[in-house]
């Protein structure tokens, strides 16, 4: 069979959905999208569906604050009827140290220098924007109305289905066993059905692209890291904005369904491609939600599961060309904020890999800042 | 409705206890699912669809469908097909998806 594309997109998440549908868009020509499973099977699929715009690098201030203007109007961007749930109720970042607090009126001044609207807000103003919190020890928090929930699963579908009709092909269900090369070029990717030739390849496989990287000798700096997550059963609109505080480790939101997601970090969680559930999760998640959002206590867990982070050393992600082999390119290493970002992303991934001029100038998320030491660690990450 | 009599099955003595069912008094057996005293009371249309708002009756009768969600004693979602019966309690039909606080 003589099966060839002009670029293969690996990764069925949102990430590679968007860069595949912004690839064919732009001309790019034959586009096939491989995924191992199903879309957003993966990371994509099992995140906490936040997308905010406060963070604290210039990068990501600048990738979010894009892609939420982009998912503000994604449908109609997209030209598909698909509902993508968006809610902006804003993200509320609670500070409890004095270090915290200044660390935050620094990423404010930041976050306000490029455009985004977020502020300072007192523990009796936090109250009123999330009546049920706990504000015991609360120096103050950030607060950002713009930010908020959209649906993953719905998203990714949207960029799918846009991505379809400009005549990407994506195949489900074909794991990528093998990248080919020849004299430092790409020159086709192998599945279990065969082999495509390409002269492109873009690896969007979240915290499996370290691997991928290695069938031709690329070495990314990437690693998979568990992160745990649950959804309880729904009840009456509460909680407007999502709650996230980095000294619990922790965010909550209600999702426009009514139920609560909810998922803590685990600073011991160690390197692997483990996504099991446990049941310490269970306990520890509720023990530190109920010490700041205690009416919560009275909620049933519905389900928990997991997923992988692409954790990159700055996390931030490494856009674009990599390694010494032609037509490599990767969009991964979200280190837990892929899907807010994925709209710019995508678009900006399709626009470098095809040689045009990107939306925003992202030099600094080239793969050679980590050999440069060029590193501004993102310090908001749960 | 209840059956008194089965061939098989032994049904225990049971206390009639009241409780409050939307703001009327009702009577049932102490222990026996909450579903149950309601069923014999004469009520079938227990919540509804939350798209559609059509009327759901008893389905599962095993706590996992969700078709029975009342508010009990002001906590919402309460499977009533599987919670026991006190004397006192305030049960609700639940509007929507129930309410935390």
């Amino acid at each position: 069979m003589n099966d060839t594309a002009d670029v293969v997109v690996i990764g069925g998440g949102i990430v590679g959905c968007a860069t595949a549908y912004n690839l064919a868009r732009l001309g790019a020509g034959k586009v096939v999208l491989l995924e191992r499973d199903y879309l957003a099977s993966g990371a994509t699929g099992r995140c906490g569906a936040g997308m905010r715009m406060q963070w604290g690098t210039e990068t990501n201030c600048l990738l979010s604050r894009e892609s939420t203007r982009m998912l503000e109007q994604l449908p109609e961007l997209l030209d598909v009827d698909i509902d993508i749930e968006l809610k902006q109720g804003g993200y509320l970042l609670l500070a409890y140290t004095e270090k915290m607090a200044a660390q935050f009126k620094k990423n404010l001044q930041l976050q306000n220098s490029l455009g985004i609207p977020s502020r300072w807000v007192t523990p009796a103003e936090a109250k009123e924007i999330v009546p049920h919190l706990n504000t015991a020890g609360l120096l103050g928090a950030t607060f950002c109305a713009k930010d908020g929930h959209c649906n993953p699963f719905k998203a990714t579908a949207a960029y799918a289905k846009a991505a379809e009709r400009h005549g990407v092909e994506i195949r489900t269900n074909s794991e990528v066993t093998g990248i080919e090369a020849e004299c430092c070029r790409i020159t086709g990717v192998k599945t279990r059905w065969g082999t495509i030739s390409t002269p492109r390849v873009v690896v969007a496989a979240g915290g499996y692209s370290k691997q991928l990287g290695r069938m031709v000798g690329v070495e990314l700096p990437i690693y998979p890291e568990r992160h745990e997550i649950l959804v309880t059963e729904p009840v009456e609109p509460m909680q407007d904005s999502m709650v996230m505080s980095f000294h619990h480790n922790l965010y909550c939101q209600q999702s426009p369904h009514g139920s609560f997601i909810m998922g803590i970090g685990h600073p011991d969680e160690p390197e692997s491609f483990n996504t099991e559930s446990s049941w310490q999760f269970l306990g520890e998640m509720a023990r530190r939600l109920i010490e700041i959002l205690p009416p919560l206590a009275g909620l049933n867990v519905v389900r928990q599961w997991a997923g992988l982070y692409d954790m990159s050393p700055d996390r931030q992600p490494i856009l674009g060309p990599a390694g010494d082999v032609e037509g490599f390119h990767v969009a991964a290493g979200f280190s837990g904020h892929g899907f807010m970002i994925a709209p710019i992303t995508g678009q900006i991934v399709a626009e470098k890999l095809l040689g045009l001029k990107t939306a925003l100038p992202v030099e600094l998320l080239d793969a050679g800042r980590f050999a440069r030491g060029d590193l501004f660690v993102e310090p908001s990450v749960v | 409705m209840r059956i008194a009599n089965h061939p098989i099955l032994e049904f225990p003595q049971r206390e009639t206890v009241k409780f409050v069912f939307d703001g009327k008094e009702v009577t049932g057996l102490a222990g026996e699912p909450i579903a149950a005293a309601l069923h014999a009371a004469g009520v079938r249309s227990l919540h509804h669809s939350s798209r559609f708002h059509r009327p759901r009756g008893l389905f599962c009768a095993i706590g996992n469908c969700s078709s029975c969600l009342m508010t009990v004693d002001g906590v919402p979602n309460v499977r009533i097909c599987v919670e026991p019966l006190r004397a006192g309690m305030q049960v609700e039909t639940q509007e929507g998806k129930g309410k935390l606080v």
